[in-house]
C-alpha cells in the first residue's frame, strides 16, 4: 500500500511523485525555478536511483536488465511498524503532551536520517559539471536536488508518522488529523530547509581542507543538538499521577527555542482554546516557516556555486599513523592482508563521502539508546536506575549498534570503479581483504569509541569490571564479523552509493536493537552470576576473535 | 571581426595556491583553437570558469560580446561542452542520457531522438542506443559526450580532450567533423595532449604553463620561435628538456636493487 501512495508502481505513465510536483509547478516558478528543467532533472535522478548494479555486472549486460525498483520505498513499512509504539500516547488525554512526544520523535528521526544518509547527495559535486554547464540556473539545480532529497525525506517522515496520523483522525477528530498531517509535512520540510541553510552557510564561509572538516563537525554537532533538544523537550512534562496518566507541563521562556514545541502549540489551541503561550508559539511557527523560506531562497544557489570547493585537493602529507602501524603489525600476519589493511585505513581516512555518511550515523546510533534509556518522558523515573553501578555495565554494548552502519559503509566508495585492481592481484583476495577491512574499522573506529565508554564505566563502577569490558570488546569483534559475513556480498569499497540505498545502515541499526539487547543481557548476567563466567567468556570470545582474524571469510573448499 | 570570447587577467587559486595567474586571450568566430599545457597547468580550470562551474577570483570574461555573470545562464545554450574524464550518469542508457541533456536545452523529444539516432549511427554506435552507459567503453562514452555537446547546434565548443579513448577511425571522423564545423562558422576551443593532432588541426595554438599563457598564435608563427615541431616548442616553453634522463631514472627505480621480487 505504501508503495502505491509513493508512486513507485510504474503502471501509470507518470509516477505519482511527479504528478504531485506538477501541481506545485506554480510555486517553483514563483521562486524563479525553471520548472520543466527541474522536473527533467528530478525524473532522471529518480530513474537512476531505481537502478543499481555492480560495475562488474554492467560490463556484461548491454541491455536494461532486471526489474527497476527502489529499495528505499519498499523498506518504509518497517519504520511505520517501529513507530507503532507511539500509539501509547493516545492513552494520555493531553493533546499537547501527545504531540510533543510525537514531534520530537519525528524531528529526531528525520533529522538524523537526513544528515547521515542524504548529505552525500546534497553535497554531490558531479551535477555541477554535467548539468551546471548547460543553461540551467543554480537555483533550478538546487531546487531539483532539494526536491530529490525531499521526496525521500517526506516519504520517510510520513512512514514514521503514519501510525500517529491515522489514529489521530480516529481519536482526536478530523481537524486534529488534518493538522497533524500538515504539520508533519512541514516538519519534514523544516529539517531539509535547516540543513540546506547550514550547508550553504558553511560552504560559503570556508575553503579547502577546513571546509571538509567543518562539514563533518557540523553534521555531528547537529545530531547532538537534536538529541539534547529531544532530552529537553522531555523535561517539560511531569507525570503527576501515574494512575490517571495526568501530566503537567512546565513551559518556561527558555523552552521557546525548542522549535518542535512550536509545532505542538496549534494542538493546544485546538483542544484548550486560546492562551497566550500557545498563541505565541503558533506565531513563532508561522514566522519561523516564513523566515525559513526566505533564508532558503537566499541560500539555494550558494550551495551549488560553492560546492566545487569540496573537490579542491590539498597536498597534505599523509603518513601512516603509529596506531595504524602497530595494529597492522599486530593483527595482520599475511603481507597481502597487511596491504589491504593499510588500504582500508587510508581510504576511509581520506574519502570525504565515507565520513559524511558514517560520522552522523555514529553520533545518532550512539545517542539513540542513551536517549531512550535516560529520557523516559517523566525525566525522573530513571533516577533510581542510575544509582546502581552495575546498571552501567550495559552501556558499552550500545556500541554494538554501530556495527550495521559500519558494515554498510565499508561496502561503498566514491571510487568504486577502482576495485578492478583487486581482481588483478595474483592471489585469491576476498577473504584477506574482508579480514583486513574489518580489522582496520575495528581498530580505527570501534576501538576508540569503546575505550571512551569503557573508561567511563570503569570510573563509575570500579576496576573489577575490567575483564567484562575486554569481553565486551571481543564480543563486538565477533558480532562485527558475523554481520559482515551476513551482509557484505561484494568486495569492500566496490559499490556506488545511491539515494535508494540511503537507509540501509539505519534499518540495520533498528533491527539490531533486539539481538543486541538479548546478547548484552546474557553477557551481563552470565558474568555476574556464573562462577568464573568472565574467564569462560574471555576464552570463548578470544578464541572466536582469533579464529576470524586468521581464517574468517575463507571460502569452503568445494569437493 | 568582434572576438567571440575575450578573457583578460583571469585569476583563480585553490586553497591559497594560485592556479591561474592572469590569463589573457581572445578567440574569434570560426577559429579552431588548441589549448595545450602540462597536467595541472589550469586548462580545465579555465574552461570551467568560462562555463560558470567555478567562480573566478578576478579578471573579466566576455562571451558573445557580453560579460559573464552568475545570474544569467542563457549564454550556455550556445555552448557545447565535453568534460574531461568522460564523466556522465552511468546508470542511464545512451538514449536516456541524450534525451535528458537535450531537454535541458529545451529541445523537443522527437527532435532529440531523431538527431541522436542519426548522430550515433554516423559514429557507429547506433546499436548501443538502449545500452547502459556503464557498459560503454571509454571511446563510446566519449562519442556520447560529443553527441550531447552538439545536439543543440551550439556556436562555440569547449571540448576537454575530445579525442581521449577514441580509436583511429573515430579520431579521423572527429577531425573531419571539426573542419566542417569550422566551415559552418562554429568556434572550437579544445584541449589535447596529442601534439600531432593539435599541430595539424588548430588555426591557433595556445600553450598554458603554470597558470599563464606562454605562447599564442598559429603554428606557422610559433614554429619560427622554436624551429621544429610543436612538441619541441612545448618542451622549451614548459621548461622540460630532460625526458631522456627522467626515463632513465624511472627504469632504474623499476629494476630496484635487483633484490625485490616481481
Amino acid at each position: 500500500m505504501m508503495r502505491d501512495i509513493l508512486g513507485l508502481k510504474k503502471g501509470g505513465k507518470t509516477p505519482v511523485y511527479l504528478r504531485i510536483i506538477d501541481v506545485l509547478s506554480g510555486v517553483y516558478e514563483k521562486f524563479g525555478v525553471d520548472y520543466p528543467q527541474m522536473r527533467n532533472i528530478l525524473s532522471m535522478k529518480m530513474t537512476m536511483d531505481g537502478r543499481r548494479e555492480s560495475p562488474m555486472q554492467a560490463v556484461s549486460s548491454n541491455s536494461r536488465s532486471g526489474e527497476e525498483k527502489n529499495h528505499f520505498f519498499s523498506s518504509l513499512w518497517v519504520y511505520a511498524l517501529i513507530s507503532v509504539f507511539l500509539l501509547f500516547l493516545f492513552a494520555y488525554d493531553n493533546w499537547v503532551f501527545q504531540y510533543t512526544t510525537y514531534f520530537s520523535f519525528l524531528f529526531l528521526m528525520t533529522f538524523s536520517t537526513l544528515l547521515a544518509n542524504f548529505s552525500t547527495i546534497l553535497l554531490d559535486t558531479k551535477d555541477s559539471i554535467l548539468i551546471g554547464t548547460k543553461p540551467v540556473t543554480r537555483k533550478t539545480l538546487g531546487a531539483a536536488k532539494a526536491t530529490h532529497v525531499g521526496i525521500y525525506l517526506i516519504s520517510f517522515t510520513m512512514a514514521i508518522g503514519a501510525p500517529v496520523i491515522l489514529f489521530t483522525f480516529y481519536f482526536n477528530g478530523i481537524l486534529a488529523g488534518l493538522l497533524v498531517l500538515i504539520l508533519s509535512l512541514l516538519a519534514s520540510l523544516w529539517c531539509l530547509g535547516l540543513t540546506l541553510i547550514v550547508y550553504a552557510t558553511i560552504l560559503k564561509q570556508f575553503d579547502g581542507e577546513r571546509l571538509k572538516n567543518i562539514i563533518a563537525y557540523s553534521q555531528i554537532s547537529l545530531s547532538i543538538f537534536m538529541v539534547i533538544g529531544y532530552y529537553l523537550v522531555g523535561q517539560i512534562f511531569q507525570i503527576i499521577d501515574p494512575e490517571t496518566l495526568l501530566v503537567e507541563m512546565n513551559l518556561t521562556l527558555g523552552h521557546s527555542v525548542l522549535f518542535p514545541m512550536w509545532f505542538v502549540a496549534p494542538f493546544g489551541l485546538l483542544q484548550e482554546g486560546w492562551t497566550l503561550t500557545y498563541g505565541i508559539y503558533t506565531g513563532l511557527l508561522i514566522v519561523g516557516s516564513v523566515l525559513l523560506v526566505i533564508l532558503y531562497n537566499w541560500s539555494t544557489d550558494k550551495i551549488e556555486s560553492n560546492l566545487q570547493k569540496m573537490n579542491a585537493s590539498s597536498l597534505k602529507i599523509n603518513k601512516r599513523s603509529v596506531l595504524e602501524r602497530i595494529a597492522a603489525a599486530g593483527l595482520c600476519k599475511d603481507p597481502l592482508e597487511k596491504a589491504y589493511f593499510h588500504f582500508s585505513w587510508q581510504l576511509t581516512k581520506t574519502e570525504r563521502e565515507f565520513k559524511t555518511r558514517l560520522y552522523p550515523s555514529i553520533a545518532s546510533a550512539l545517542v539513540f539508546p542513551i536517549v531512550f534509556v535516560f529520557t523516559t518522558l517523566t525525566g525522573d523515573q530513571t533516577a533510581g536506575l542510575e544509582q546502581n553501578p552495575v546498571s552501567f555495565l550495559y552501556l558499552p554494548y550500545f556500541t554494538l549498534l554501530l556495527i550495521p552502519v559500519l558494515t554498510v559503509s565499508i561496502q561503498f566508495s566514491t571510487n568504486y570503479k577502482g576495485s578492478w585492481v583487486f581482481n588483478l592481484t595474483p592471489q585469491q583476495s576476498k577473504a584477506p581483504f574482508m579480514r583486513a577491512a574489518l580489522k582496520a574499522m575495528l581498530v580505527k573506529i570501534l576501538l576508540p569509541l569503546y575505550l571512551i565508554i569503557a573508561a567511563v564505566v570503569l570510573v563509575f563502577s570500579g576496576w573489577g569490571y575490567l575483564l567484562q569490558m575486554i569481553n565486551g570488546f571481543l564480543l563486538m569483534s565477533v558480532v562485527f564479523y558475523l554481520e559482515a559475513r551476513r551482509s557484505v556480498k561484494s568486495l569492500p569499497f566496490s559499490r556506488e552509493y545511491s539515494a535508494s540505498e540511503a537507509n540501509l545502515g539505519c534499518m540495520g541499526t533498528l533491527i539490531f536493537f533486539v539481538p543486541v539487547f538479548i546478547i548484552s543481557l546474557i553477557m551481563i548476567l552470565s558474568q555476574l552470576f556464573i562462577p568464573f563466567g568472565e574467564w569462560i567468556i574471555l576464552i570463548i570470545m578470544s578464541g572466536l576473535t582469533i579464529w576470524w582474524m586468521t581464517r574468517g571469510f575463507n571460502e569452503k573448499k568445494q569437493a | 571581426m568582434e572576438p567571440i570570447l575575450e578573457i583578460s587577467n583571469l585569476t583563480k587559486s585553490f586553497d591559497g595556491k594560485p592556479v591561474l595567474k592572469g590569463v589573457d586571450f581572445s578567440v574569434h568566430p570560426g577559429e579552431i583553437i588548441g589549448y595545450i599545457g602540462p597536467n595541472g597547468a589550469g586548462k580545465s580550470t579555465t574552461v570551467k570558469i568560462i562555463l560558470g562551474v567555478l567562480e573566478r577570483d578576478g579578471g573579466d570574461i566576455r562571451l558573445f560580446g557580453q560579460p559573464i555573470d552568475n545570474q544569467t545562464v542563457t549564454y550556455k545554450s550556445r555552448i557545447g561542452y565535453v568534460p574531461e574524464n568522460a564523466e556522465l550518469y552511468e546508470t542511464l542508457t545512451a538514449k536516456e542520457y541524450l534525451l535528458f541533456i537535450g531537454e535541458l536545452y529545451g529541445m523537443k523529444e522527437e527532435i532529440i531522438l531523431s538527431k541522436s539516432e542519426e548522430m550515433m549511427d554516423a559514429l557507429g554506435i547506433k546499436e548501443s542506443l538502449n545500452g547502459r552507459l556503464a557498459s560503454f567503453s571509454k571511446g563510446m562514452r566519449q562519442k556520447v559526450l560529443i553527441i550531447s555537446s552538439l545536439l543543440h547546434n551550439p556556436d562555440i565548443l569547449f571540448w576537454d580532450e575530445p579525442l581521449n579513448g577514441l580509436d583511429a577511425n573515430s579520431v579521423q571522423i572527429i577531425k573531419e567533423l571539426l573542419w566542417q564545423l569550422k566551415k559552418e562558422g562554429k568556434t572550437i576551443f579544445y584541449s589535447s595532449h596529442v601534439m600531432d593532432t593539435v599541430e595539424k588541426l588548430s588555426d591557433r595554438i595556445m600553450i598554458l604553463n603554470d597558470g599563464e599563457v606562454v605562447a599564442d598564435g598559429p603554428f606557422e608563427e610559433l614554429k619560427e620561435e622554436a624551429d621544429g615541431t610543436l612538441e619541441q616548442l612545448f618542451n622549451t616553453l614548459t621548461g622540460f628538456d630532460q625526458h631522456a634522463a627522467l626515463a632513465e631514472q624511472f627504469l632504474t627505480a623499476m629494476k630496484g636493487d635487483g633484490s625485490n621480487d616481481a
